[in-house]
């Protein structure tokens, strides 16, 4: 028999009390920890789609949607540049690496991207399984694309016209898959990359010879060599071509100013959540405190010392919050794998679950300080009770 | 052994004072303080435990002037030396019987031994309760489980605030029986304070405030 083991049978003595002070907590923390999470794992997720792209060049429209095209592959192109403009861009001494990227097909919703060996250099990306792309006709497969599919080096499939998944066109050729990428998390896994011949061929050989058509790309992607590139380029671009350079980053900032808004609401609505669950446990150790108040005095008269019975009520209010905290840990974290389990369907992207240790710590600090708050402020009569009073008021 | 002289108490500067009778116990020498309510009778039996601090006079329980202790010191002493019955609540709710008088042990900073709580138990004729809860106890068993928390600890003195006062006849004598039987046992002093006038013929010390 020690304090806490009569702190143990106070925390049992009234069930439901507790019962409902550690439901309200980790429900509190666990939408604290899967906001943060969420929030985190999808910025991760976009910055490190963006791979080393610093300036993406494409045809004039709205530079979100370039962006949002180009490097996260979730929009509409805006529309085709001249790729003989698109070499001589490449050209300036600024650029580190300029990478071509053409659109046009599909297999299965799934993006045919038409480029050359440099567009995994963006994603640090290795093969994993066969070889790079050497000629026309011939795919690599981001890693999601090889497993949903269960396609294998050596097979062939068709392309669909277009970037939405619809039947009504296929392409005659079949595309042969020759290697597969290892995977990266980023937007690569579910890109299928080909040569920029590839797309040019297919689209264009029912047409004119390639040599009295010009050759169009979607959009080139460019790694700078220094910042300096950042000052000079966009604008340059800008005003003196017909095509236009958006900075994925600053696009990307942007959208997150848009959707931060909603972020921020919940955030805060996770808050008021925190500040209201920490009320019911002030609340309720309170109500326990004046409850308890005639056993509290007992207890002095026994020959326990204010200390002790601080101890007592601290470790029943800790017992809460301990217990909370681990139940929100698991209750956002089985959440959360549901949430990514729908968008990896949806998005066909595999969004990387991180625990972040950082904001778990954080979030338990938080909710230790308020709760710390709580039990504070329930104990305080506790320190300044009058034993005889309370004695000589039994009811 | 308990000698108070000169007991002045006020609970507030406006309020009025009460001047309480010297008393002095020798070894055995139980006390019935008799008074009717509003006489200070729970003022008084709470400056012999040290729950309260006179404005004038001192209180000794063995040789010890209780009043000049630190808060600590007091609440350590009254733990291991005073024992204190109460009307109705007379135990921790969210405990056990059994569990209560481990309590009270382990408070008192004293060896917690399971045979002399079974014991005790056996003497007061609760054993059979030794794992319900307070709230579970009816009021005859309640009052002897007070009797066993105020003497578990063997202390030198046994204060009682109107403990017969919601007993029937025949539970009032026995309960006050157990008491006296176990303050005899224990070689304590013990103070009764009450208005019931059943428990006169018990004692053959009192004093009327």
């Amino acid at each position: 028999m020690n304090v806490w083991s009569i702190s143990i049978r106070n925390f049992r003595h009234k069930p439901l009390y507790t019962f409902l002070s550690i439901l309200i907590l980790s429900v509190s923390i666990a939408l604290l920890l899967a906001i943060q999470q969420m929030e985190a794992s999808f910025k991760q997720q976009l910055e490190s789609n963006l791979g080393n792209i610093d300036m993406v060049v494409g045809a004039k429209g709205s530079p979100l949607q370039l962006v949002l095209s180009s490097v996260l592959h979730i929009d509409n192109p805006t529309g085709n540049i001249s790729y003989k403009e698109a070499q001589k861009l490449s050209k300036n001494p600024l650029v580190k690496m300029a990478v071509p990227i053409s659109y046009g097909d599909n297999y299965k919703g799934y993006r045919i991207v038409g480029t050359t060996n440099n567009f995994s250099i963006l994603y640090s990306a290795t093969i994993e399984l066969g070889r790079a792309v050497q000629k026309p006709m011939e795919v690599v497969l981001g890693a999601a694309v090889a497993e949903r599919f269960d396609l294998h080096i050596g097979d062939t499939f068709l392309s669909s016209h277009g970037l939405a998944e619809k039947n009504d066109h296929d392409h005659e050729e079949p595309l042969t898959v020759v290697g597969i990428y290892k995977p990266t998390h980023k937007i690569l896994d579910r890109l299928i990359v080909t040569d920029l011949n590839t797309i040019w061929d297919v689209h264009h050989h029912e047409a004119a010879p390639h040599d009295t058509h010009e050759k169009e790309i979607t959009s080139l992607l460019v790694t700078f060599r220094s910042p300096m590139g950042f000052l000079t380029l966009p604008r340059n671009i800008n005003s003196n071509t017909t095509m236009q350079a958006a900075l994925p980053k600053y696009e990307l900032e942007r959208l997150y100013q848009f959707t931060g808004v909603g972020v921020k609401t919940v955030t805060w609505i996770a808050y008021i959540i925190l500040i209201i669950s920490c009320i019911t446990i002030f609340i309720s150790l309170y109500r326990m405190v004046r409850d308890r108040a005639f056993d509290l005095a007992l207890m002095r008269t026994y020959g326990a010392n204010v200390p002790q019975l601080v101890k007592m009520v601290a470790y029943e209010g800790l017992l809460i919050v301990g217990i909370a905290f681990i139940v929100g840990i698991l209750l956002s974290q089985i959440g959360l794998r549901f949430i990514f389990e729908m968008i990896m369907d949806q998005y066909k992207q595999r969004v990387p679950l991180l625990l972040n240790y950082k904001e778990i710590a954080q979030t338990g600090a938080l909710a230790l300080l308020m709760v710390l708050l709580a039990i504070g402020l329930a104990i305080s009569p506790i320190i300044k009770m009058n034993i005889s009073k309370i004695l000589s008021h039994e009811k | 052994m308990i000698k108070t002289s000169g007991l002045i108490f006020q609970y507030d500067e406006r309020d009025l004072v009460f001047n309480f009778p010297d008393i002095s116990l020798g070894p055995n020498e139980n006390l019935l303080i008799l008074g009717k309510s509003g006489v200070g009778k729970t003022t008084f039996l709470h400056l012999l435990a040290g729950l309260l601090t006179p404005l004038e006079g001192k209180v000794e329980i063995e040789g010890i002037s209780i009043h000049s202790l630190s808060n600590r010191k007091m609440d350590r002493f009254r733990g291991q030396n005073i024992g204190l019955v109460f009307q109705k609540n007379h135990a921790i709710q969210s405990l056990n019987v059994f569990e209560n008088l481990k309590a009270r042990l382990f408070f008192a900073n004293k060896a917690i031994s399971n045979t002399i709580i079974s014991d005790l138990l056996e003497q007061l004729d609760i054993i059979d309760c030794r794992s319900k809860k307070v709230r579970e106890l009816s009021e005859g068993q309640l009052q002897r489980l007070g009797i066993a928390m105020s003497v578990i600890h063997r202390p030198q003195l046994i204060l009682a605030d109107e403990p017969t006062s919601s007993l029937d006849d025949d539970n009032c004598e026995a309960v006050m029986q157990l008491l006296i039987d176990q303050a005899t046992a224990n070689n304590a002093n013990l103070i009764v304070i009450t208005h019931d006038g059943r428990i006169q013929p018990l004692f053959q010390n009192s004093l009327t405030l």
